[in-house]
């Protein structure tokens, strides 16, 4: 980890610009993300208005950090750790925009479903997942800013948890679909916000994925734990 | 300086400081400049960039009239600095060059003490009128230069005892003693090893702040780390001049793109 | 190429680099070859040098010693001083014919005193053994200290030459019988005055001061006014060659347009280096002496041939010395605005300073041991006076180290072959020193840079 500062001040100044708009964006899709669950939870129209609105924020800041990055590239011929820095905060960003577009999403679902009656607690269940999603993003950016290894590692292992979160909830969508057709509509929309989730999750762990190789300068060797079975659950809840 | 300085690298804030129109140069029958056009802006760096014989070299020389010493150069066209017409016959190029600064290429330090060096040009411009005056003057400069911690206690050792990257800061310093408010800089780091480059590039970075600098440089890399605006030329022509982040991402002109992708040479 | 690479690629990779292959055995014997031819050249010059200088100097150095002969000789008032008065016009009325028999008197006096059997000999055998200018040396004296008149005074005078060229081995019993200005028993005599104390041979500074002497003397012969006269002649090359020398070459190296004109200029100077120096001779004659009016034999007139002479071997090596200061100085210097005047006095010259000095020394040396110009313009003149001090010496007539070198060659006494290559060691240590000079200033320049 290099603790020194490049001969050419600005370098350091670019170098560091671009992770703060990273940070920056972090921040804003984390808050996305909780503020569109909160608002599909508390049946808030206005909240989920506002998320909506605020993801013309994300997307912008996305095209500058890699218009930044390229910048930067161009202009430095960065090698070494700072050419990581420079390509993973590219992808970094890429991920967090797809992540702001998967709370807007959410958002714009949690519009139309506050319109239905609320069923279960399937909100409830969002919200928590959305929660340990969130907690996901933010660690995985933690650990990048803080070139922490360790951390990044414990992101990977716990998109698990996500993913058995996003699987006991798709169960219950099935149940409460089987239970009554006309939770069908609904019941998809809720579907389609967790597949979101998940995604969000797999999301955050590539960023933790990028942290790693920022740091080690390789991809890391264990394959991802995947924990979703939902591609093999039959209709009849078994297996 | 702000976290978000990149976003303001926008220099359109500033006035032209030196403004060339039509410039044409003839080394005898040769035509070595052709049509030159540009403005080049206050408290900025701009570098220019072209292969060999390109006549980068030879429109830096204009700025400051050195090519007046070079038998069968002749000079067409204005070139203003702060509007004044520096190919006026009523212009004396010794004044222009009190005002308009050089580095050159190989550290050339006058073989006298490190002081002498430096307070030389303020002497002869009779710009101090006492010794104190003139003690300061060359502290200032070598401070500037990044050069003052190194050289306060040898003052009167030779100038051609220092290290290769030293004796360019020398240089350096002996050229803005004379409070110029151009500075050109031919190929001022082609002679350095990577870190007295590097140290060289941040002093330039800094000095940016009181000068309009305007550098020559065979290496784009260095050009891409260094200035604000950049210009290409090309067998004698300005071929486009531009913000030097625009002009290594996304150049308007298919020659510009193909010099510094490396397809021509 | 390919053939023998194919060949000797084939017998170079098989061979082993231990074991040196027939190219290169030959290579290297040429280079021992001609290492050998170098060292033989090297070698050959050396000893030249050394026959050349022990031929010089066995030769030369007893000129430095000559004998004398100290006695007390009485100064009578009456034949000396008619007047009573010590009045110096009055007492110039004498000539050396009166010392002379003031000398010869002293002598005999010495002689009885001294017990020294003289049968055989005339008076004027005896007084043979004294040179022929010691009564001009006693007048001189006499004439300078006024108030000796009248009294006994110890005095040293010239022995005559062929007496010393008998102490020196020069002439020998054998020799003086044939010798009509010299007899066998003069010389015994010489020995035995040797013996008792009254003759002996001593360092004589007479060589370097004393002025030229005629045939008859050349015990008295010395070089005072040849190096007083070279000296000056020195002194006008410098004041004169060296700016004019500098300027001009500053001039056409940094000023001068370069055109056809100054190209022609160049091959001139170039061509006026290569000049005869006689020529230059003729030119200071016509132009001098003759059209100016400047007096003969005069070390203004030998100066200014010289500083002409010398001009173009100063213009070149000063020209070569300002063109190796490297452009890069100039360039720092017109970047800090320094004017083209500036630029060449505070940072080129003084760079170039170490080859202008060099070249300077080294002209003023040639210029030194040139002979035949100043043979031009009157310089052969026989002369006895001693210049005056400048400016007014460099008028008065005078001669020069390398001229009275030739003049003493060309007279019959053998003493004055003695007295010639003395000169030449003479003029060889004063070339010594101006070249030791010219590398010690060299290198205290040089360390500057």
């Amino acid at each position: 980890m290099q603790t020194e500062k490049h001969i050419a001040a600005a370098f350091d100044r670019d170098l560091e610009a671009i992770q703060a708009m990273i940070m920056k964006m972090g921040g804003l899709v984390e808050a996305a993300v909780l503020d569109a669950a909160q608002a599909l939870d508390t049946r808030d129209e206005e909240l989920a208005e506002r998320v909506r609105a605020a993801d013309r924020a994300v997307d912008a800041l996305e095209e500058q950090i890699n218009a930044e990055a390229a910048r930067l590239i161009a202009l430095r011929a960065p090698t070494a750790t700072d050419l990581r820095t420079a390509l993973t905060v590219m992808k970094i960003a890429g991920s967090l925009e797809r992540c702001g577009d998967y709370a807007k999403n959410l958002a714009k679902r949690s519009s139309v479903l506050i319109q239905m009656s609320a069923i279960g607690d399937t909100a409830g269940g969002i919200r928590r997942m959305a929660k340990a999603v969130e907690l996901q993003l933010k660690d995985a950016l933690d650990a990048y800013i803080q070139r922490d290894v360790e951390l990044a590692e414990e992101v990977r292992r716990r998109d698990r948890d996500v993913d058995q979160m996003y699987n006991s909830l798709f169960r219950v969508f099935l149940t409460h679909m089987l239970e009554d057709p006309r939770n069908i509509t609904a019941c998809m929309h809720l579907h389609f916000i967790a597949k979101n989730i998940e995604r969000m999750g797999d999301h955050a762990t590539g960023i933790a994925e990028q942290v790693i190789y920022l740091v080690n300068g390789a991809m890391p060797e264990e394959p991802r734990v995947k924990g979703d079975t939902t591609s093999v659950t039959l209709l009849d809840g078994s297996q | 300086m702000n976290d978000m300085r990149i976003v303001e690298r926008d220099v359109d804030t500033n006035e032209n400081k030196i403004t060339a129109r039509g410039v044409q140069v003839f080394y005898g029958q040769n035509h070595a400049l052709k049509d030159v056009d540009v403005d080049i802006l206050d408290k900025t760096v701009t570098a220019f960039i072209g292969p060999s014989g390109c006549g980068k070299s030879t429109f830096l020389r204009c700025l400051n009239r050195m090519n007046d010493t070079i038998d069968g150069c002749s000079v067409q066209g204005s070139i203003k600095i702060d509007s004044e017409d520096i190919y006026d016959p009523k212009v004396d190029p010794v004044q222009l060059r009190a005002k308009v600064g050089m580095v050159f290429q190989k550290p050339n330090p006058f073989p006298k003490s490190i002081y002498d060096n430096v307070a030389y040009g303020p002497k002869i411009h009779g710009l101090t009128r006492s010794k104190a005056e003139l003690d300061e003057v060359v502290e200032t400069s070598l401070r500037r230069a990044a050069l003052w911690n190194e050289a306060k206690d040898r003052l009167s050792s030779p100038g051609t005892g220092l290290s290769g990257g030293q004796q360019q800061r020398l240089c350096i310093a002996r050229a803005i003693a004379t409070s110029p408010e151009v500075l050109l800089m031919d190929e001022p780091c082609s002679a350095l090893d990577p870190i007295a480059t590097a140290q060289i590039e941040e002093l330039i970075d800094e000095l940016r702040s009181q000068f309009s600098v305007v550098i020559v440089t065979h290496s784009m890399q260095q050009a891409a780390r260094v200035s604000q605006r950049t210009a290409f030329f090309h067998l004698g022509n300005l071929v486009e001049y531009g913000e030097t982040g625009k002009m290594f991402t996304n150049p308007s002109d298919p020659r510009t793109e193909s010099y510094i992708t490396g397809r021509i040479g | 190429m390919t053939g023998l690479s194919a060949s000797s690629a084939a017998g170079a990779r098989k061979g082993s680099l231990l074991a040196q292959d027939a190219l290169t055995v030959q290579r290297n014997a040429s280079e021992t070859r001609f290492k050998l031819y170098g060292i033989i050249a090297i070698t050959l010059s050396m000893l030249a040098l050394i026959w050349l200088l022990y031929s010089i100097f066995s030769v030369g150095t007893p000129a430095f010693r000559q004998t004398f002969l100290t006695m007390p000789i009485e100064l009578p008032a009456d034949k000396l001083d008619k007047s009573g008065t010590r009045d110096l016009a009055v007492m110039s009325k004498v000539t050396t014919v009166g010392y002379a028999a003031v000398i010869q008197a002293a002598l005999e006096k010495a002689i009885t005193e001294k017990g020294i059997p003289t049968e055989g000999m005339t008076a004027k055998d005896i007084a043979g053994i004294i040179s022929l200018e010691a009564p001009a040396q006693l007048r001189n004296y006499v004439l300078a200290n006024p108030e000796l008149v009248g009294q006994t005074i110890d005095f040293e005078v010239l022995a005559n030459g062929r007496v010393d060229g008998f102490f020196k081995g020069r002439v020998s019993m054998e020799s003086a019988k044939l010798d009509s200005n010299i007899k066998p028993e003069q010389l015994i005599l010489s020995e035995k005055l040797v013996d008792a104390g009254i003759m002996a041979q001593r360092f004589n500074w007479g060589f370097i001061t004393a002025p030229d002497a005629s045939d008859q003397r050349p015990e008295a012969a010395g070089l005072g006014v040849a190096i007083i006269g070279s000296f000056y002649m020195m002194l006008i090359v410098l004041v004169l060659s060296l700016p004019i020398g500098v300027a001009a070459s500053i001039y056409l190296e940094e000023f001068a347009p370069k055109n056809r004109w100054t190209d022609l200029i160049e091959v001139n100077i170039a061509n006026l280096a290569a000049v005869p120096s006689i020529v230059f001779g003729i030119l200071g004659l016509a132009v001098f002496i003759n059209f100016a009016g400047l007096p003969q034999s005069a070390p203004i007139v030998g100066g200014l041939v010289l500083t002409l002479m010398t001009l173009p071997r100063i213009i070149i090596p000063a020209r070569a010395a300002l063109k190796s200061v490297p452009p890069s100085i100039r360039d720092a210097a017109l970047g800090v605005g320094a004017s083209k005047l500036q630029s060449v006095f505070h940072h080129v010259l003084p760079l170039a300073a170490p080859g202008i000095l060099t070249g300077m020394i080294i002209g003023l040396a040639q210029a030194l041991g040139e002979t035949a110009p100043l043979l031009l313009i009157g310089m052969v003149a026989f002369v006895r006076d001693y210049p005056s001090a400048p400016m007014q010496g460099f008028f008065d007539p005078a001669s020069a180290l390398p001229v009275q070198v030739f003049n003493w060659t060309v007279r019959g006494d053998p003493g004055f072959v003695e007295r010639a290559s003395g000169a030449i060691i003479v003029l060889l240590v004063f070339l010594l020193i101006m070249n030791a000079v010219a590398i010690i200033l060299r290198r205290r320049f040089e360390r500057r840079w």
